[in-house]
């Protein structure tokens, strides 16, 4: 019951996380004139754009590890 | 360029693959009811269910159209990661509800669903005004496919088979293996073909970075060209980035052919590993077209918008001139996208033919005839849609934006539907009307964002608007029902 609510919380969490990268992702918050600046080989808005998507594709991997889907049918592939 | 008969024999031994596996698959045919050839029998493991959602998910749009964007607006088109990623973040809205209910209802089709979902007169005008949306947005798909199989098969030949008839040609051999092998020949041929597709971007990228002297040089060129290539975007740009990840994420997740391969895993675990799997593939394969177009900006001036579109190959063109090892690559290259292109017109066909057989003709058997019946039709549409390839004056990118916006319109019929057990037939019936006629009546009239938000985003806020005040106006006058719903979620 109690790992069953942790994977819960852990999920939301993931979930919750992900939208917040895809706000930060998006350079609403930036000055138009601002000089290009390379980082990682990249215009620095798009390397923040970057690494907030591949923090998204952890934490995503994360939630679908977590997340519960009910099955009525036995679960072939489970571990035995 | 000049690939010479080795493009042509290239070719030929690729459609020959494709041939065999449909005779494999074929013979691993359990029986000829509808769930067996339009879901494999249910039975896609992990391996191939995550290959076939990666090959059908990442189309020719994406291998040519992405480019051509990527080179029309510069590096903000770095959003496609981000929306392409957002679609695997919008199916934790749909797999975990509606995987449960499709093993113990057998579901076929989405149709299928809204069946058991919503009761009472609207409930059939829902599923018709769904199918029809869900028909036309994958019609729009088949549609792009083709024009991109033609666009390729050309090149690949140096023109031996002419635009014309790579398009005839190549939907001929897709409507062969799909009608023999149903989805067990998509999905073993969705594999072979994602893998294919996944080599040949890592040896364009490759040769690429090796050619403008890695990142950093590319992106300094870029800003010497095109200075507005690299810079913040606006304000407008950052809305549509929002927009359009809000667009791909919830219209994405109702293509027809990804709820059905929710219907065809094996098992749950196979579901999860594979969207695990695939919520890294954005930025394996989109990332890397989208660079691949900025990368152009500094090799090449094309001015027209449908010429954008011929990015990729007019760069394959130029790796291929140096013959030998490069010419070889760059027509691997090709195969690969040639391979992108048909794994997901393939999909679709299979998607029409059992949603025009189930969902729209309201044939629900699970008989042999239903089948042959769904077959039948996915040749009629795919004959009907060649003509229309035949129109080259069209983007891509268009294409895609108008299947978007009317998909999106199906949100509130699941997802609202699937999380809300109040929501009723009526309403929402209503809402796609309503977010329908919005979205598409201004898009006609050339009115396709207000301040950078596509109006098919505004249409399905309306719509889901409409769906949910009308469910509760409904519930207050005559008290809670005892709904398909409420008998779903106990």
């Amino acid at each position: 019951m109690k790992q069953g609510g942790r994977r819960r919380t852990v999920y939301s969490g993931c979930l919750a996380a992900i939208a917040g990268l895809y706000i930060l992702s998006v350079p609403w918050y930036r000055d138009l004139d601002e000089p290009l600046e390379i980082w990682l080989g990249f215009p620095n808005w798009v390397t923040v754009a970057l690494l907030c998507y591949v923090g998204v594709a952890i934490l995503n991997s994360i939630a679908w590890s977590m997340v519960e889907i009910p099955e009525d049918d036995e679960d072939p592939e489970a571990p035995q | 360029m000049n690939f010479g008969a080795w493009g042509v024999v290239s070719l030929t031994l690729y459609l020959l693959a494709l041939v065999v596996v449909a005779e494999v698959a074929r013979r691993a045919k359990g029986d000829s009811s509808p769930a067996d050839h339009f879901l494999a029998g249910r039975s896609l493991g992990t391996f191939v269910l995550f290959l076939t959602l990666y090959a059908t998910a990442y189309s020719g749009n994406s291998l040519l159209g992405y480019p051509g964007r990527a080179y029309r607006d510069g590096f903000s088109f770095i959003m496609a990661t981000g929306f392409m990623m957002a679609v695997i973040v919008a199916f934790h809205l749909i797999v975990p509800r509606l995987r449960p209910l499709a093993v113990r209802h057998s579901f076929v089709t989405p149709g299928d669903y809204l069946r058991l979902r919503f009761s009472g007169r609207w409930a059939k005008p829902v599923r018709l005004a769904v199918g029809l949306l869900m028909s036309l947005a994958l019609a729009n798909f088949l549609l792009a496919q083709l024009k991109a199989m033609g666009e390729v098969a050309s090149v690949v030949t140096d023109g031996r088979i002419p635009y014309e008839l790579g398009v005839v040609g190549l939907a001929a051999v897709i409507l062969f293996y799909e009608t023999r092998g149903g989805m067990r020949a998509v999905a073993w041929t969705d594999a072979a073909q994602g893998i294919l597709m996944l080599l040949g971007l890592a040896a364009l990228f490759g040769w690429l970075m090796s050619e403008a002297g890695g990142l950093s040089a590319m992106t300094k060129a870029v800003a010497a060209r095109r200075p507005e290539a690299v810079q913040v975007p606006s304000l407008t740009v950052c809305l549509n980035w929002f927009s359009t990840i809000v667009l791909m994420g919830l219209a994405s997740v109702l293509y027809p052919q990804a709820i059905q391969r929710i219907f065809a895993a094996k098992s749950a675990r196979a579901l999860k590993n594979s969207f695990s799997g695939m919520t890294f593939m954005p930025l394996a394969t989109t990332l890397v077209v989208t660079l691949i177009g900025v990368a152009a900006i500094a090799r090449f001036d094309i001015q027209g918008v449908v010429e954008t579109d011929e990015v990729v190959p007019m760069l394959l063109a130029d790796w291929g001139s140096a013959g030998g090892y490069s010419a070889a690559a760059a027509l691997l290259v090709f195969i690969g996208a040639l391979s992108a292109i048909m794994s997901t017109a393939d999909s679709c066909l299979l998607s029409l033919g059992s949603l025009l057989s189930r969902d729209l003709l309201g044939q629900e058997g699970r008989d042999e005839d239903t089948t042959r019946l769904g077959k039948r039709l996915a040749a009629g549409l795919l004959l009907a849609t060649i003509p229309f390839a035949l129109w080259r004056d069209l983007t891509l990118w268009r294409l895609i934006e108008l299947k978007m916006e009317l998909l999106i319109q199906c949100v509130p019929a699941f997802l609202i539907a699937l999380h809300w057990s109040r929501l009723r037939a009526g309403p929402v019936f209503a809402g796609i009307v309503v977010g329908t006629l919005f979205s598409v009546g201004l898009s006609l009239n050339g009115f396709t964002r207000f301040e950078g938000v596509h109006v098919g985003v505004l249409g399905c806020a309306l719509n889901a608007f409409v769906a949910v005040t009308g469910s509760l106006l409904g519930q207050n006058r005559t008290g809670p029902l005892e709904s398909s719903a409420d008998r779903i979620s106990r």
